[in-house]
């Protein structure tokens, strides 16, 4: 596969043909690939991850973006790229500086590892997954374990009218154990589930012990209670504290939003939304978090943003257009999901940072109500400002102690009214961040970390 | 279609030409261009097109020690090198799997593929120009409205040439059109003073239609509206009226995984002959559905269309295959090779090697008659207009979601509408346990077709409600 910077000199003359049209105008280069692992009993299953590159160009036709991207790198593709934007830049285009600031920023970055994954053969990959299929099925009542591992490559260079070249090359690797205990015709599993960008030390949760406690956990959940039903308290693990942080708080933060007027809270910027012990931040420099980047899609870095610091919501996420419109400076947030994909303001590691309370203060402190365990998925309601977060188990607590295992669960209720209810925010010792892929409504999915520690509140639960 | 963007030799041709290898191997290829218009308000902020991309997946099949070794490889190289090195690939990756079958036989092309409707010509023809007009037609529709606007809109439009070429002389192609519609309307302001109020579209298409888009426009300004004024459901078990918008949501997932090969390869299908559903629910997959997201005259290793049965007045008549989950079976493939990723982007079906799934489940009308009439049936519960996502977990057969937008049904009668709260329970369960598919009451009469689901409205009676 060829490197971008091959298609460097070709690209670069397209955008200064561009440039000479137009206010401003930038590309992104992007490829990548990779090799996932799936086993089961059933079958080995080594694929190499596609190879693609393509181009995206941009322009600012006086009142709209206007883009178009091909997966054809030759200068005759290219070249029909530049006439179509000038084309219909002869229809919408006018006079006009491009909102807000453009990136100047030239630096190449990489991930840096002892251990780089490109040096970690598909066999070695296949006999580690192999091993992990092993433990889960130690185990009894374990019919199955379905063992993914995945590690890509992400290469992305950024150039710009205004002098930016960015270029930057991400490994991630992300590893799936799901044992899968099954009894008299039903199946459960919960699935051991860790992703990062780095190396290969991010295969060092990989453990036998990890893997039998997911096992145990599947199977135990065969005989879980039914989850309870209606509004309580509730105590949300850091993978259902970082969905919350995620799709219910960090979605309506995103500034693309509050220009549609499509936020519930950007009336709210400034505002006291939670009590003192709530810290919610967005980070693209987190080290080695699954949705850390070096560089944003406008050729911005990546950065650590406090969404809301001590109870206070402080700032939204932006984009150069955002920033413009709200007078302040991009947040390092624009990502696409490649170069098919247009450019979104997204999160890319969001958490709640620790407080004060350890996890038996926190239980007793709920005294009758359930923990939520594992999260697992969630959605946006930017303009409503209501949540749902599904889980995969929890525990309930019955006069401060935990007591059953139940089942799988989903929590709604709306957001604001969540965050006035927190009584208590977790320690740092629970404090881990999960990966995970996001979606912005229709799609657009891009890898995103998102975690922090135990969190106590108020919510409706139900089946799910 | 004689549109000159597509002529000449598919993709996929042009790479088997240049493939000298031991059969068998198949090529699947697309060539797509994509145009997108996104809406701020009912202002432009962003047109993108043509967003070109061809692409192929090459796939091996090698018998390995009584039974088979898979390769695939997907790339956008069409060059000599580009090919060289997805062989380099394929081969290498091969000699790493594994699969419980024998051998396993690619289509051969005898028989013919049923036409099929699944491209828009004003779409394929100058797909720019439709984007543009529908876009003018849809803010129209929200001019002079009160206190309802549009705040979000992404129209996005594909069109897709698909071709197969394989070792056993298949050789065929298709062009078809992809239409997505994400729209957010809010209403808000007003003598009432409540906050805000959202509905949220999005659904996929094969057409761009202007014809239905006064009433659509009218239906989601009323679901914006009554948001404003919900209030939080009941909780309890309820009889809970499941619209096709909502059922597209749960039972193709669950169907696909555990009616099909894949399930079965993994002990998660129920026993043929098995009862799994209600008396009232027969459910089959047409291959071959009007203007369906998963119709296509042939599946994603070149079997020609056709309509397996799947439920069958309750009992479990048959599952879904491709031909390598078929082999496995000693079963023949059932036109269900179906080719898919993470991301909702079926215009990139390239870039995944097949396996076995749904193309489009239909479930009859039944006597429930029509939704006034299921509605009266109901008699106390609620009609859930929208969930915010069903996600069923593939394994346990577990479903849920949030109610965005729903009506309680009192005295056979909507009422008030509601917001928040929780519909969920298990969507396929084990013969002899309860689950959404045993609590079927009644079908209704009539069909509307959602994703990749064309069914009635259903009334489920009851299922666990969290709320007030």
């Amino acid at each position: 596969m060829r490197s971008l910077v091959d298609f460097e000199e070709g690209v670069e003359k397209v955008l200064s043909r561009l440039a000479r049209k137009a206010a401003f105008a930038d590309v992104l280069l992007q490829g990548g690939h990779g090799v996932t692992v799936r086993v089961d009993s059933k079958l080995f299953d080594v694929s190499a991850e596609p190879r693609l590159q393509g181009a995206v160009f941009r322009l600012w036709a006086g009142e709209r973006w206007i883009e178009a991207a091909s997966s054809d790198l030759t200068p005759t593709a290219l070249e029909r790229c530049a006439e179509l934007l000038e084309r219909g830049l002869g229809r919408v285009g006018g006079p006009g500086a491009a909102p807000g600031s453009a990136s100047t920023v030239r630096e190449e970055r990489a991930t840096s590892s002892a251990r780089p994954l490109s040096e970690m053969a598909p066999e070695s990959l296949l006999a580690l997954a192999k091993e992990a299929r092993g433990w889960g099925l130690s185990q009894p009542s374990i019919a199955e374990a379905q063992v993914r591992i995945f590690r890509s490559n992400d290469q992305r260079l950024y150039l710009n009218s205004a002098g930016a070249r960015c270029l930057q090359t991400i490994d991630r690797a992300v590893f799936v154990v799901a044992p899968i205990a099954m009894e008299n015709g039903k199946a459960e599993t919960e699935p051991l589930v860790r992703g990062g960008e780095g190396g290969q030390e991010l295969f060092g949760e990989l453990t036998e012990e990890n893997v039998l406690t997911a096992a145990r956990r599947s199977k135990e959940l065969l005989s879980a209670k039914s989850p309870p039903t209606g509004e309580m308290a509730v105590l949300l693990d850091p993978s259902v504290a970082g969905l919350f942080a995620h799709e219910s708080f960090g979605h309506g933060t995103e500034a693309d939003q509050f220009t549609r007027d499509r936020s519930y809270l950007k009336p709210l910027l400034g505002s006291e939304v939670g009590p003192p012990s709530l810290t919610i931040v967005d980070d693209g420099s987190y080290p080695n978090g699954w949705g850390t980047l070096f560089f944003d899609d406008e050729g911005h870095p990546g950065q650590k943003t406090k969404l809301v610091d001590a109870g206070r919501f402080t700032a939204a996420l932006h984009d150069r257009e955002t920033a413009a419109a709200f007078s302040t400076r991009a947040t390092g947030n624009t990502r696409r999901s490649d170069f098919l994909s247009r450019a979104y303001v997204r999160m890319t590691n969001t958490y709640v940072e620790p407080g004060e309370l350890s996890l038996d203060e926190l239980v007793a402190e709920t005294k009758n109500g359930v923990i939520l365990e594992r999260g697992t998925s969630g959605i946006e309601d930017p303009l409503g400002g209501q949540m749902q977060l599904k889980v995969k188990a929890g525990h309930l607590i019955e006069n401060g102690k935990i007591t059953d295992l139940v089942g799988s669960m989903a929590l709604s209720g709306s957001v604001l009214k969540f965050l006035r209810a927190i009584r208590g925010v977790g320690v740092r010792g629970e404090f881990r961040i999960e990966s995970g892929f996001c979606g912005k409504g229709h799609g657009d999915y891009i890898p995103v970390g998102s975690g922090g520690v135990y969190l106590l509140s108020q919510a409706v639960v139900g089946p799910a | 279609m004689s549109d000159p963007w597509r002529s000449g030799p598919t993709a996929a041709e042009r790479v088997a030409e240049r493939l000298r290898l031991e059969p068998p191997w198949e090529v699947f290829a697309e060539e797509a261009d994509r145009y997108e218009v996104y809406l701020n308000g009912t202002r432009v902020e962003l047109v993108r097109g043509p967003i070109a991309i061809e692409g192929y997946g090459l796939r091996l099949l090698r018998p390995s020690s009584g039974k088979l070794a898979t390769g695939f490889q997907a790339s956008t190289n069409f060059s000599d090198a580009g090919i060289a090195e997805v062989i380099a690939d394929a081969e290498a990756v091969l000699r790493h799997s594994e699969f419980p079958a024998a051998k396993a036989e690619l289509p051969s092309g005898g028989g013919g593929s049923p036409s099929v409707q699944i491209s828009d010509p004003k779409l394929w023809e100058d797909p720019a120009r439709a984007v543009e007009e529908y876009v003018t037609e849809l803010s129209n529709r929200f001019s002079g409205r009160t206190n309802v606007v549009l705040s979000f809109g992404a129209i996005r439009t594909t069109r897709v040439r698909t071709s197969l070429v394989n070792s056993s002389g298949l050789r065929r192609s298709y062009e078809h059109t992809l239409v997505s519609r994400e729209l957010a309307i809010k209403a808000s302001g007003g003598p009432e003073g409540s906050p805000a109020g959202e509905y949220w579209v999005d659904e996929g298409a094969r057409r761009l239609e202007t014809g239905s888009l006064g009433s659509e426009v009218d239906a989601w300004c009323r679901y914006a509206a009554d948001a404003r004024r919900a209030v939080a459901p009941p909780t309890g078990e309820l009889a809970v009226v499941l619209p096709t918008t909502v059922l597209s949501g749960i039972l193709p997932p669950v169907v696909g995984l555990r009616c099909s090969g894949v399930g079965r390869l993994r002990n998660l299908s129920p026993a043929i002959d098995s009862t799994i559903g209600s008396e009232n629910l027969t459910i089959f997959d047409d291959q071959a559905y009007p203007w369906a997201q998963g119709s296509a005259p042939f599946d994603g290793e070149g079997t020609s269309a056709g309509r397996p049965t799947v439920i069958e007045r309750g009992v479990l008549r048959g599952l879904l295959y491709d031909s390598l989950h078929a082999a496995a079976f000693g079963q023949r493939s059932t036109g269900n090779a179906t080719r898919a990723g993470l991301a909702p982007r079926e215009w990139l079906r390239f870039l995944h090697t097949p396996s076995s799934d749904v193309s489009t489940l239909v479930v009859p009308p039944g006597s429930g008659g029509s939704d006034e009439e299921l509605i009266e049936q109901a008699g106390d519960g609620l009609w859930v207009q929208q969930l915010g996502w069903a996600r069923p977990d593939p394994i346990s057969g577990a479903f849920g979601g949030e109610i965005r937008i729903g009506y309680r049904i009192r005295h056979g009668k909507l009422a008030e509408p509601v917001r928040g709260g929780i519909v969920g329970g298990v969507a396929i369960a084990p013969q002899g346990a309860p689950s959404l598919l045993t609590r079927i009451a009644a079908v209704g009469a009539r069909t509307e077709l959602s994703e990749s689901l064309a069914s009635p409205a259903c009334l489920v009676r009851p299922l666990t409600v969290a709320g007030n």
